[in-house]
């Protein structure tokens, strides 16, 4: 499927800064994560091809294609989770503020402490209530704040739009909450560790339409503080809350691989590659 | 027997000769059945009015707080010492139980665990008697009978009832939280005592529970590391007295009184066990319902 | 608010390889034991050998130790009576407990309603509850009497004129019996093989319940045809795994057997000894080989629950592949 591989190099979207600057420094301060030949494999198996794309900072990257072409999988790369299940390997390498997160000396607990998740199922600890969830990150992970936890619990829950509904039970069991509210609390929690990348896996599919809605208000809110990477299977969704698009397609070895990507408007008006076309038209996926 | 209904002759629903054949073989195996199972259930019975009957009558507040040599005899030594023993067993038991299960479900590669699951099997199957055979040879020619020694072969027994209930329970925790933990940088074994040990908690508490129960209703193993005494003062070290050695040390005596106080000793060991059992039960219910 | 991408590289695990090497000692502590028990018994065994051959041992009866006054000492341990009583009271109670535990849990499973079936449970759980020295009691001051006056007298003076090994001394009938001590292993393992075979069946598909109810089958013909057979495997494996659980089984047993009978019983109606029993009347008067002698009843039964355990699991991994199919 070579010629329909079309590797490109995002440089800007924002008409903020200049973008012959930015075109002259690769890794420039506006590019959050650079992923350079970044392969996934279980096993022999290879589930994710040779992906080479730039990760803009404080916007929302979507990644979007049919099921099983690997976008999961890769997303899974980007915080060094894919290889805690047995077997799993990763190749290439991938960028965040010059240093390499796959490099020997780095620590893959430190990896996730900067790089936050928010998973398809949302996950709250049964065995604590709602301030013990936000404030998980940091207490198990022994990161000292000189701030008082309460306050980050406060602050945390309200940048995910959940302060007001939980402020009168903050000791009631994280598992009490509605899926959408416990969703927004996993996000809480997240953010709570201050990471500087967010990154997202079907954050709605498990919710319905009114707490996906919230949410899709949340990331709009959450990008001015946060990079954000979404894989999602509702194209709609991608065009309503993202800045950036990448369409990843299963070749026939059945491993994934990038097709496509660019800011949001162009892949969904006017994409360069027919296959895109064809996605976005609903003709397959 | 094949099973065709409707090959009738005259009216369509009407019942022919080897339908009603297999409605009686129907009737009267099910019938059987619930006869067994009303002989399984039999000798609850039987053996619940028994130990009431016989052991109400000379229980009293001396019988629980005398020791054997006193004017009154009592199984204040007997209740102590199977508590100090079984409370002991416990504390070795536990912590290396719930040790190894969590190094066979969070840490162990799948050869690793099925190696480790057929030797926890091997151990469970060990026959108590066989325990207190081997802390027999090894502590008693040295050391003496002792309560320690006791301690230690009840704890062979109860560790790998520890082992597999706790790993029951980790293996019920979701992997999803697992991952959401180490998602939050939080480091894998951090996320094992803080998030998967707390999540089951209250799983791991109920098997040592179970442990407990098993160990305190034990007597063959004491029989050959504590054997007994009739010293009211608690000495671990020295041989030591257990309410199942009681009951049986009076079982095989000749004398109607010591037989007496079997049953009423039984009683109390009995409603101990009980208790343990309905905790555990309770808790199980509780569980499965949520 | 950035956190510093630089500080990815500071490596603070320091928890971590203490945690797992804390319960890897865990994993090693329970090796270890195992190891250490066979190694105790089989060390212990070798003062035995000089004097009784692993053959007769095996092959023979006798518990008798002399020593004579220049310290020479003539020992005969033989294991065979013990071995006989072990088997044959479990095969005696296994016999009892393997139909009518698996009746019940069809029962239960099955036919019951949700909750009488819960109530009844319970009262069959509780019987595993009582501890092995209660039932003990129990048996011999009042399940051994009225067995012998019933069944036992019932058998012997019909079959028991034919056949020997039914047989009594009608004018003084035994205080203890083999027969009587399979009866007691029965009642304490069939609370085993009941919740085992619920297990089982109840893992049997409903899907397979629902297509013979759909032809017209009746409640027995359901079971027969086709919950038992595909379940088959794993109540074979449950009734492997009580019959393991009951050659083990020592104070109950021995209270109602009789104590150290060194000789295979001419009867089932009279006194025997079991391998558990004779380490737990013995080991107070065990002589040198005496110990020894112990440590081989202890061997013997150790490898025949190791042979049973592996049979049960064999037989379980068969019923998972079958469920499978």
């Amino acid at each position: 499927m070579a010629d329909s591989k079309t590797k490109v190099n995002i440089k800007t979207s924002a008409p903020k800064s200049s973008s012959a600057q930015r075109a002259s420094n690769g890794a420039s301060s506006s590019t959050a994560m650079r992923l350079l030949n970044v392969e996934a494999m279980y096993g022999s198996f290879r589930a994710v091809n040779d992906v080479t794309l730039d990760i803009e900072a404080k916007s929302v990257t979507a990644f979007i294609g049919p099921s099983g072409c690997g976008k999961t999988t890769l997303l899974r790369t980007l915080n060094r989770m894919h290889e805690t299940l047995p077997g799993a390997t990763v190749k290439g390498s991938i960028q965040v503020g010059g240093t390499d997160l796959y490099d020997p000396s780095v620590d893959p607990v430190r990896v996730r402490r900067s790089i936050g998740m928010v998973f398809q199922k949302p996950n709250p600890f049964p065995a604590m209530s709602i301030a013990q969830n936000v404030s998980s990150g940091l207490r198990l992970s022994g990161t000292k704040s000189k701030r008082d936890v309460a306050e980050i619990v406060e602050e945390s829950l309200r940048k995910a739009a959940l302060w007001d509904e939980v402020k009168d039970k903050l000791n009631e069991p994280g598992v009490s909450l509605s899926g959408g509210q416990q969703q927004r609390l996993c996000i809480a929690r997240t953010i709570a560790v201050e990471p500087e990348i967010v990154l997202m896996d079907e954050p709605c599919s498990a919710l319905d339409p009114l707490a996906t809605l919230k949410i899709e208000e949340l990331i709009g809110e959450l990008k001015t503080r946060f990079t954000i990477v979404i894989v999602t299977h509702n194209m709609q969704q991608a065009a309503r809350v993202s800045d950036t698009t990448a369409f990843f397609n299963m070749g026939a070895d059945r491993g994934g691989y990038l097709v496509e990507t660019g800011p949001t408007n162009k892949i969904f008006t006017n994409p360069s590659n027919k296959l895109t076309e064809d996605y976005i038209a609903g003709r397959f996926g | 027997m094949t099973v065709a209904p409707g090959t009738q002759t005259e009216q369509r629903f009407a019942l022919s000769d080897s339908d009603r054949r297999r409605m009686r073989t129907n009737r009267i195996m099910l019938r059987i059945i619930q006869v067994a199972t009303f002989v399984a259930v039999l000798p609850v019975f039987l053996i619940l009015i028994a130990i009431l009957a016989k052991g109400l009558g000379t229980l009293d507040l001396a019988f629980l707080v005398n020791n054997p040599l006193d004017e009154q005899v009592g199984i204040a030594n007997a209740i102590k010492g199977s508590l100090a023993m079984t409370g002991i067993a416990l504390l070795i038991s536990a912590p290396i139980g719930i040790a190894a299960a969590i190094f066979l479900n969070e840490y162990a590669s799948t050869a690793v665990q099925r190696i480790g699951d057929t030797l926890v099997d091997i151990l469970l199957g060990v026959p108590s008697i066989v325990a207190g055979l081997f802390i027999f040879l090894l502590v008693v020619p040295a050391l003496g009978y002792n309560g320690y020694a006791g301690a230690l072969a009840l704890s062979v027994l109860m560790t790998p009832v520890v082992i597999r209930t706790t790993q029951e329970v980790l293996r019920l925790v979701p992997a999803g939280l697992r991952e959401a933990s180490l998602a939050l940088g939080v480091p894998m074994w951090r996320t094992t005592i803080f998030v998967t040990c707390r999540t089951a908690l209250s799983g791991i508490l109920t098997g040592l529970v179970l442990a407990l129960s098993r160990g305190i209703g034990e007597t063959a193993p004491l029989l050959l590391t504590a054997q007994g005494s009739n010293d009211s003062v608690i000495d671990l070290g020295a041989p030591l007295s257990s309410m199942t050695i009681v009951i049986y040390n009076n079982t095989i005596s000749s004398d109607p009184t010591k037989f007496a106080q079997a049953w009423t000793c039984a009683l109390v060991l009995f409603a101990i066990a009980l208790t343990l059992n309905v905790l555990i039960r309770f808790k199980t219910i509780n569980s499965r319902v949520l | 608010m950035q956190a510093s991408s630089h500080a990815f590289r500071t490596s603070r695990r320091s928890g971590e390889l203490p945690f797992r090497l804390v319960t890897a000692a865990g994993v090693m502590i329970i090796v270890a034991t195992l190891v250490a028990i066979t190694l105790v018994l089989l060390g212990q065994t070798s003062v035995l050998w000089p004097f009784v051959d692993p053959l007769t041992f095996l092959t023979s009866g006798g518990w008798s130790e002399v020593e004579s006054p220049a310290g020479e000492i003539t020992a005969s341990y033989g294991a065979l009576p013990m071995l006989w009583g072990t088997l044959v009271t479990s095969i005696i109670g296994i016999l009892v407990a393997a139909p009518v535990g698996i009746a019940a849990a069809i029962y239960l499973v099955e036919i019951a309603p949700k909750r009488l079936a819960i109530i009844l449970t319970f009262l069959v759980e509780v019987v595993a509850a009582i501890p092995s020295v209660v039932v003990g009691l129990w048996a011999l001051s009042e399940l051994s009497p009225r067995l012998r006056d019933s069944i036992e007298w019932w058998i012997a003076s019909t079959l028991g004129r034919v056949v020997p090994w039914l047989s009594e001394d009608s004018s003084n009938p035994a205080n203890s019996s083999v027969f009587r001590a399979g009866i007691v292993l029965a009642i304490m393992v069939t609370p085993l093989v009941s919740a085992l075979s619920r297990e089982v069946i109840r893992s049997v598909p409903q899907s397979l319940r629902e297509g013979l109810v759909g032809m017209g089958a009746t409640k027995w013909e359901t079971i027969r045809l086709v919950i038992l057979p595909t379940a088959r495997a794993g109540l074979i494996s449950a009734v492997i795994l009580a019959f393991g659980r009951a050659i083990g089984e020592t104070v109950a047993v021995v209270l109602v057997i009789g104590g150290g009978a060194t000789l295979i019983p001419p009867s089932l109606f009279q006194p025997g000894s079991t391998l558990a029993g004779q380490i737990a009347i013995s080991y107070g008067d065990a002589g040198t080989v005496g110990k020894g002698a112990l440590a081989g009843l202890g061997l013997v039964l150790l490898g025949l629950t190791l042979v049973l355990s592996t049979l049960a699991r064999l037989m379980l991994s068969r019923s998972n592949r079958q469920g499978r199919s």
